[in-house]
């Protein structure tokens, strides 16, 4: 997205005039849809989280801050939360195990790859699964580092040098689009 | 980069910030070093870059009809916004006015209540004095009208010739009232004095004023053998009587 609608959808935002939500949802509607989508797994649940987080960014919209954090930076913060919010608010109810969706953690498939990224396919054993399970623990599981530790079975310290690995030099060693690209290949 | 810079860059803050997974004073910590660094600035610039691509990768259809649902649930949280609003602003007068009626009922109950105690002392006050007056009267009465009362008349001597007092002593009630009816006058800066010797005691009955007491009975210390003195003292009366300034003695 252009950093001249991000900026209009902010001011928008600021005015706390509705069409702002129109914007946001057209523009960054999938992609939270995603997230939220990512850590319930649930579709209901999903469209109840975005719900939930369009109403938040919506009340909140005065507190957002542009030099603290990229606009999709703050609503992927606010779905996110909101996602795990909701993930253990029903595990609480029909007592489930939040384990069930860890363990999906380790069932890694290239099921959900998209066709148009199928080329990128051919690198995937040039990326280390490893990086990618401590990525989505924390993105995805709302886990802490020390529960991704626990649940992982891997110690803190590794746990914290392979989100920044995951993070940081990915985007070294194939070039951000790149690394990102075939990431894409962990969708289940 | 300094090593403060690579130190920070080594630990996970950063990516905890970007998560906004960090405590207060992490999330401080962070927006610190971003403000003053700036290659912390571009990695975390590099780190939302990376997060919103990452996340673009799981982006998924959103169903149909859930952007209304939305979008009407956010004009109906504004709609509940503006009335929350409306209802805060009367609130706020409806708190304002309690709160100014209040203050005013409050200093108007504090006032009564003072005016309430100060009425209070001044009744009890007059209840008092009004027994005491009564019971004088009926002690005046007692003497003026007891076939046992005594009547002496006291002339002054020396400067206070002029001086006419007469003593009621009733021995049988143990009462005894001095009318003084004539006060000679006397410089600016001189006075009579009443005093009464009570069992060896010396009682200061108070200074005579010429006009105020003219009809009036005052009452003495009653007790058998004894003696009232009138004197000359400084104007205002004095706390021992002059002796050498004795003029008149009433013996009762």
């Amino acid at each position: 997205m252009s950093t001249l609608i991000e900026k209009h959808i902010v001011s928008l935002l600021a005015e706390k005039d509705d069409k702002a939500i129109s914007l946001l949802y057209d523009n960054y509607g999938d992609t939270l849809f995603g997230v939220a989508y990512k850590v319930v797994r649930d579709e209901d649940l999903a469209q109840d989280v975005l719900q939930e987080s369009f109403i938040k960014i919506w009340k909140k919209a005065d507190s957002y801050d542009p030099s603290k954090a990229k606009l999709f930076t703050w609503l992927f913060r606010i779905t996110r939360n909101t996602a795990i919010d909701k993930l253990r608010s029903v595990n609480n109810k029909s007592d489930k195990e939040v384990q069930i969706d860890v363990s999906d953690v380790y069932n890694l498939g290239v099921n959900g790859i998209r066709p148009e990224f199928m080329d990128v396919q051919e690198n995937l054993e040039k990326i280390e699964t490893k990086y990618q399970i401590v990525l989505e623990a924390l993105f995805f599981q709302g886990m802490t580092q020390q529960e991704a530790s626990d649940e992982l079975d891997i110690p803190l310290g590794t746990i914290k040098s392979r989100l920044k690995i995951g993070l940081r030099e990915l985007g070294k060693i194939y070039g951000t689009t790149m690394s990102l690209l075939l990431l894409i290949n962990l969708l289940p | 980069m300094t090593e403060k810079v690579k130190i920070f860059l080594d630990s996970d803050t950063l990516e905890k910030y970007l998560l906004g997974d960090t405590t207060k004073e992490e999330a401080l910590k962070a927006e610190r070093y971003i403000a003053m660094y700036p290659e912390v600035r571009e990695t975390y610039n590099l780190l939302q870059d990376n997060l919103e691509a990452y996340a673009k990768m799981y982006a998924r259809a959103t169903p149909e009809g859930l952007k209304e649902i939305i979008l009407y649930s956010a004009r109906k949280e504004k709609a509940i916004s503006r009335r929350f609003l409306r209802y805060a602003v009367a609130a706020s007068v409806a708190i304002m006015i309690f709160a100014g009626s209040s203050y005013v009922f409050w200093n108007q109950n504090k006032t009564l209540q003072e005016e309430n105690t100060m009425v209070t002392n001044q009744i009890k006050f007059l209840k008092e004095d009004m027994k005491n007056q009564l019971e004088d009267v009926r002690n005046q009465f007692i003497v003026l009208n007891n076939p046992d009362t005594k009547r002496y008349n006291v002339r002054g001597k020396m400067e206070a010739k002029e001086l006419k007092a007469v003593a009621y002593i009733n021995p049988v009630k143990k009462l005894s009232y001095i009318n003084v009816s004539n006060v000679p006058n006397l410089p600016e800066n001189k006075c009579f004095q009443m005093w009464a010797e009570v069992n060896g005691e010396l009682v200061n009955l108070g200074v005579i004023k010429q006009l105020d007491n003219k009809d009036n009975l005052l009452a003495l210390p009653y007790a058998e053998n004894a003696i009232g003195y009138i004197t000359i003292e400084p104007e205002g009366g004095n706390t021992a009587p002059t002796v050498q300034n004795i003029v008149a003695n009433i013996n009762y």
